[in-house]
């Protein structure tokens, strides 16, 4: 297997939108700070509350869904790798039995 | 023997991340209203345009990334053989006329059509029965001709 195809594998196409969320939910975060509507040297207000859960959401699921996106197919590309490696074995075992 | 091993978990996981960014961006849409900091009736606050505006492109945005996690994982299965491909099955007919017409009835066996709704399968055994009556026919006709002929040489004969 090439580089660029294990790539292909780790980071599909859903992998990128979860990326987009990611930084929407960095967005939705400072959002309050970035537009001045949560007063400063008071509590935060009810809408800052919000957007920083709403945001810590966002950002914490996406990057759960690309790290775990990620790890199970590193699984799979790694148990296709032993299997094959398996199957040359035996492949080469048998060769040698014939002969 | 060689076995394929079917691995699920990663579509599950990024649908399961999609459908939470989803209720999300649901929930970032609907919470200045029911979180009750954009008054009803008023003109919306710049928190309120925010939210709403960033909520709908997140929610159709995961609704779109659950769709892609979803067919990835229909191809997957597909690829494994766990889902079969159903297959639209051409009558016999319009494959090969000449031979089907030469057929009767036997060879149109109804689970050749099992995958087809009921009109399909009545026009099947309609095209297939009337097959069977021209092929009958000409059977008859072929053996009525060879009878006039072996009249006709023994009449010669005579």
């Amino acid at each position: 297997m090439t580089l660029g195809t294990a790539m292909r594998r780790l980071f599909p196409l859903g992998s990128y939108v979860l990326l987009l969320f990611f930084l929407a939910g960095i967005w939705v975060v400072i959002s309050p700070f970035a537009m001045t509507t949560q007063p400063s040297g008071i509590h935060w207000i009810p809408s800052t509350i919000n957007n920083v859960v709403a945001g810590s959401l966002l950002i914490v699921v996406s990057l759960a869904g690309v790290l775990g996106y990620m790890a199970f197919e590193l699984r799979d590309i790694l148990r296709e790798a032993h299997e094959k490696q398996l199957q040359q074995e035996l492949q080469e075992q048998q060769a040698t039995a014939t002969y | 023997m060689q076995t394929t091993r079917v691995t699920i978990a990663k579509y599950i996981w990024g649908m399961t991340a999609s459908l939470i960014i989803l209720l999300t961006g649901g929930w970032l849409i609907l919470a200045p209203f029911a979180l009750g900091y954009q008054p009803w009736g008023a003109d919306w606050a710049n928190q309120t345009i925010n939210d709403f505006w960033v909520g709908i492109p997140v929610a159709v945005v995961a609704l779109l990334s659950f769709t892609l996690f979803l067919v990835s994982l229909i191809g997957a299965l597909r690829a494994s053989g766990v889902l079969v491909v159903t297959q639209r099955l051409q009558p016999v007919i319009a494959a090969a006329p000449a031979q089907a017409m030469m057929q009767t009835a036997a060879p149109v066996a109804p689970a050749t059509y099992s995958d087809q709704s009921d009109l399909d399968r009545t026009l099947a055994t309609l095209a297939a029965a009337l097959a069977a009556d021209l092929n009958s026919r000409r059977q008859a006709q072929a053996s009525s001709d060879q009878q006039t002929d072996q009249t006709i040489s023994n009449r010669r004969d005579v």
